[in-house]
């Protein structure tokens, strides 16, 4: 018998020998690691062999939709990806706003897909309900990302939920991506080409079964009331308005944004919607319509000098088409024109020249690395690559770097923020390395009053003895006020795995509504699954720290979470609270403190044996 | 019987199918989309959306959208 919520089964798929079986959802797993995230954490920790190389067929890609996914709960769309990741190295999670593909997957019967081996040509997994099929993609193969999105759209009809990669994916550009129906991203630190070295172009899905849920009385009672609190939100009209450029009112000018804006597109189920369908109004690309992920991502050129927007939108629906992360596109390209300038490239091999503001010479270099040609095929490998190729020296031209990526937060990074908090930290601290939206928290927004901390920190599902951990000397006047970003990061961390396991999206528009007391409600409630509060938080410590173990036994160290050396020299980062220049020993305090309150040993980081006994993680 | 005709502004609606999960949710007992008797397809800057044979004017579909893309309009008094 099903709980609700669950699809029911997970669908396993092995490209090699074209084998395709379904298997009955393990609820007693499911119970254990919440679903979502957490059970695709579970599958993967179970299926991946410790050593396994990232690009080679035994590399499992692992997909997740929580059980939450498919009911009408606001913005319950989310879909997961736990993979060894090429540019990391590490076990990361992939996550992306599910659009119509999470519902769907959901609603064909699955709530996970495990694919192992590697497909002789190019293919795309075909999933229509009980019909699944490994169908020959040669029509796909060289395409782009919304090409391959629109056939399948085109052969399939719609609504049909579409994961695809670019070009960059299929020539296993490290820093490549899979995208969710055209519009979401899925996996910094090269999911795309862990796809592509399948030969899997994509996979597309239909589903007609529907989900229930265990007690519909509560969930209507509970849901009705949520419902009510999102329609009672005096901001939300600016919210379905703007989108996410309500967060960076300075980044793209209202009037300028209302002027290309064609429609707002929302997840399935989301009351709010932040992803935006643009048309460039006026100017040589006049009538191009741009569908993404928010349209703060179609400005990211304009961070990196690009003076024109129209010509920013050009250059990302390019980055994207490829399927190229476009913050590691640019940090490539601005160490290749340092080592142009210094000489490291020869100007032989420049047949054009590196103008990071260019759109034209952006356009040619991202063609270049996708389909790796010439030059682009040393730059296509990353910062690793051009380490290897240009030696050491090349390394002191690069920018910070963190697991071997670009963070995207930072001095020297896309956007120079130098408050040091909990999306700083988190860039080095999750196991996926450098990520938009790591480590949320209040400290998202600068010189936020401590005041205000332990609310969110609830919120999130802190316990009350952790809060005081978190924030020493608050409830005391006579003592220094002081933040531990570390302690806090922690339940950052746990907060968005909360979201991820349930299915809930993660952007402050939505996750703002929820908190952790509720989500065990809304998950009993689906799910028939008995859990409060504090069952919750021990299943969500055994997620993350079951995930810390797989890259452990990676050899995941500490050495690896140091912070990069150049985000402590001058303008480097700054104390979140005195704003005084952070330092290095501040800095390891901080980890130490995260690994701490994780259950982790404070100098390795490496889970304590206590801790895994009482998560029920020790190995039999 | 209702006295509303059931007014669809496509222009605002983003794809979010929150009428069809609740339409669905009502007369099936599951979050079924492709049951419901509202259907609504997006694509790019277009948007489709129509009522099956189904379709009673409950207008549940209404209540549920937060988008302003469905409005109950108040039927005028036969004259």
């Amino acid at each position: 018998m099903t709980a609700g919520g669950f699809a029911g089964s997970v669908l396993y798929v092995d490209l090699t020998h074209g084998k395709i079986e379904k298997g009955p959802l393990d609820l007693a797993l499911a119970e254990q690691f919440i679903g979502g995230f957490g059970l695709t954490v579970k599958l993967a920790y179970d299926t991946i062999k410790p050593g396994t190389e990232a690009l080679s067929p035994g590399n499992p890609i692992i997909f997740g939709a929580g059980p939450l996914v498919g009911t009408n709960l606001p913005s319950t769309s989310r879909v997961y990806v736990v993979t060894k990741l090429p540019t990391s190295g590490t076990i990361g999670w992939c996550g992306g706003g599910g659009v119509n593909f999470g519902y769907l997957l959901k609603n064909a019967g699955y709530d996970h897909v495990v694919i192992e081996g590697r497909a002789d040509r190019p293919v795309y997994l075909k999933i229509i309900d009980d019909e699944v099929e490994i169908c020959d993609a040669g029509f796909l193969w060289g395409r782009g990302v919304e090409q391959t999105c629109e056939a399948l759209w085109e052969k399939f009809g719609r609504p049909t939920g579409v994961i695809s990669i670019g070009q960059a994916g299929e020539n296993l550009v490290p820093f490549s991506m899979a995208f969710i129906d055209r519009l979401s991203t899925l996996g910094r630190g090269g999911f795309g080409a862990v796809m592509g070295s399948k030969n899997l172009k994509g996979i597309m899905v239909k589903g007609s079964r529907g989900i229930k849920v265990a007690d519909r009385k509560r969930y209507k009672t509970l849901s009705e009331t949520f419902l009510q609190t999102i329609r009672d939100y005096p901001y939300l009209k600016e919210w379905q308005d703007l989108g996410l450029v309500k967060s960076f009112p300075t980044m793209i000018p209202e009037e300028t944004y209302k002027r290309m804006k064609k429609r707002r597109v929302a997840c399935v189920s989301c009351p709010i919607g932040c992803k935006d369908v643009v048309e460039i109004p006026d100017g040589d690309f006049q009538g191009l319509l741009k569908c993404t992920s928010s349209v703060l991502n179609l400005y990211t050129p304009v961070l990196y000098g690009f003076k024109d927007y129209r010509e920013s939108i050009r250059c990302m629906a390019t980055l994207d088409s490829y399927g190229l992360d476009m913050f590691e596109f640019f940090g490539v390209m601005g160490l290749a024109k340092a080592l142009a300038d210094h000489g490291l490239i020869s100007k032989d091999s420049l047949d054009t020249e590196i103008i990071i503001d260019s759109l034209q010479s952006m356009e040619i270099w991202a063609r270049k690395i996708s389909l790796r040609e010439g030059l682009g095929h040393i730059l296509a490998e990353g910062f690793n690559g051009i380490f290897m190729e240009f030696g050491q020296e090349a390394k002191k031209f690069a920018p910070p770097l963190v697991k071997g990526m670009h963070p995207y937060a930072g001095p020297g990074c896309a956007i120079s923020w130098d408050l040091f908090g909990t999306m700083e930290l988190g860039q080095v601290l999750d196991p996926r390395g450098p990520h938009v939206g790591s480590g949320g928290s209040p400290t998202y927004f600068a010189r936020r009053p401590l005041e205000v901390f332990p609310r969110h920190l609830t919120r999130m599902g802190a316990p009350k003895e952790a809060i005081e951990r978190v924030l020493p000397g608050l409830e005391s006047p006579d003592q220094k006020q002081e933040l531990r970003v570390g302690r806090l990061l922690t339940y950052s961390h746990r907060w968005f795995s909360t979201l991820g396991c349930l299915g809930i999206c993660a952007r402050a528009a939505i996750n703002r509504f929820y908190n952790a007391s509720l989500c065990a409600e809304f998950y009993e409630a689906v799910t028939g699954i008995k859990t409060d509060l504090p069952d919750l938080r021990k299943r969500i410590d055994r997620v993350w720290t079951l995930l810390r173990m797989a890259n452990v036994r990676e050899g995941l160290d500490r050495k690896a979470e140091a912070l990069p050396e150049k985000w402590f020299e001058a303008p480097g980062f700054k104390d979140y609270v005195t704003e005084k220049p952070l330092d290095r020993r501040e800095s390891e305090q901080m980890i130490e403190d995260y690994y701490e309150e994780c259950g982790w040993d404070r100098k390795t980081g490496v889970p304590t044996a206590q801790v895994l006994k009482e998560l029920d993680l020790t190995e039999d | 019987m209702v006295n509303y005709d059931i007014q669809v502004y496509t222009q605002m609606c983003t794809g979010c199918l929150r009428c069809q999960l609740v339409c669905s949710d009502l007369y099936t007992k599951a979050f079924n989309p492709s049951e419901a008797r509202i259907q609504v397809i997006t694509s790019g800057a277009d948007c489709s959306i129509h009522f099956t044979e189904a379709c009673n004017e409950c207008g549940v579909c209404v209540d549920h959208c937060f988008h302003g893309a469905l409005h109950k309009i108040k039927r005028e008094a036969e004259k």
